[in-house]
């Protein structure tokens, strides 16, 4: 019979004791999910792979702080969230404080569907790029992810109330999108 | 974009009841999120692991490796440590920077030692319903076993260490599962998770001539 894989509370034990190498188990278990976010958030998958690997760094470093070793998967989301959110911040103080963005075009009409998503969707990312990153957050945890609020105040550790306000306004910043392909 | 479409997105409504400028909004909502979540990153690429590996055994040997054993066993300066208790509900005395507070315990000999001189602080907490109380800080690395004492029964916990002149943040660990902050301690940062960690100053100890 194959051994089971230790549970998250045995593995933040047993790191916590003196072996860093069962640190393994956690990277293992939640590389894939952390890099979906990162990836979702930054756009970019070298970036991704980069914040992930740094997150979960810092999380061996601070590893001793888990309260809920339990939840050391929340924890590390956590973390790389964080560090999401100010490679965010980051680019758009040294990329969007100089660019001109493109002007929002209306969509040629024609049966061409595919080009018409394809330039729908290049204007959406443009679009989430100008958004304020705790409002990219909340909308690609809602609308790309697909989690309930409740979900996602757990693990951000923000308010329902706030996470409504912060979506909310992400669709707000959309609008002008939906305005131009109404 | 009116409040109909925010609360059909939120899921609080079904689209029944949305005028005809509405849905054609939320069938719009419905192709941009469709098209965002069509994009799946896939799996990590397998480097991750290996660099995040490399770059925790190459920083264990002085973190997590030994540690704490280093840290315990660390030759350090001992000055007088005054053992007082203020009737607050949890009490940090830095020892060395107040002599008056109180009179010398039992470990007040002032012990020779190297330069680098370190001081004793007192850890207090009441906590009459714990049946363990440890303090948990930068200094011992996070680690939940500096435990304190009850020896008397009466509630009130206690831990003597010793400490580097300098800021320090900490915790107090109840039960081994239940972290909260010092109520009472002079400051307070914020530990980056949402929580608050208490800071305590310690002071360069006096010289003696």
């Amino acid at each position: 019979m194959a051994p089971s894989s230790p549970s998250d509370t045995e593995t933040v034990e047993a790191v916590l004791s003196g072996r860093p190498d069962a640190f393994a188990v956690l990277v293992r278990r939640y590389q894939d999910v952390l890099y979906a976010h990162a990836a979702r958030m930054v756009g970019s998958a070298d970036d991704a792979a980069d914040l992930v690997q740094r997150a979960f760094v810092k999380g061996f470093e601070r590893l001793a702080r888990c309260r809920e070793p339990a939840r050391v998967g929340g924890w590390l989301f956590r973390i790389l969230a964080n560090e999401c959110r100010d490679h965010l911040k980051s680019r758009r103080r040294t990329d969007l404080s100089v660019e001109v963005l493109p002007p929002l075009r209306t969509p040629d009409p024609g049966p061409d569907d595919a080009a018409r998503e394809a330039e729908l969707r290049r204007q959406v990312d443009a679009a989430l790029d100008r958004l304020d990153p705790e409002q990219r957050e909340a909308f690609v945890l809602k609308h790309v992810d697909g989690r309930p609020y409740g979900e996602m105040s757990a693990l951000l550790g923000v308010s329902v109330p706030a996470l409504k306000m912060r979506v909310h306004r992400a669709r707000e910043g959309l609008q002008t999108l939906l305005e131009a392909y109404r | 974009m009116n409040d109909d479409l925010h609360a059909w997105l939120d899921g609080e409504v079904d689209g029944r009841g949305l005028d005809d400028e509405t849905r054609r909004e939320a069938e719009l909502w419905d192709r941009i999120t469709a098209s965002l979540r069509r994009d799946v990153p896939g799996p990590a690429p397998a480097w991750i692991e290996t660099r995040v590996m490399a770059e925790i055994r190459a920083k264990a040997p002085e973190g997590r490796r030994g540690g704490r054993l280093t840290w315990l066993l660390r030759p350090r300066t001992v000055r007088l440590s005054p053992l007082a208790l203020a009737g607050g509900l949890t009490l940090v005395l830095v020892a060395a920077s107040w002599p008056w507070l109180g009179l010398p315990g039992p470990w007040a000999t002032p012990t020779p030692g190297p330069a680098a001189a370190q001081v004793y602080v007192q850890f207090m907490l009441q906590a009459p319903d714990a049946r363990s109380v440890a303090v948990s800080g930068d200094f011992n690395q996070w680690a939940g076993d500096a435990v304190m004492e009850d020896a008397d029964g009466d509630g009130i916990w206690s831990l003597r260490i010793p400490m580097e002149p300098g800021l320090h943040e900490y915790m107090f660990v109840i039960d081994g599962e239940r972290w909260i902050t010092d109520p009472l301690a002079e400051r307070y940062a914020d530990d980056g998770f949402g929580n608050r960690n208490a800071v305590l100053a310690v002071p360069a100890p006096e010289r003696s001539s």
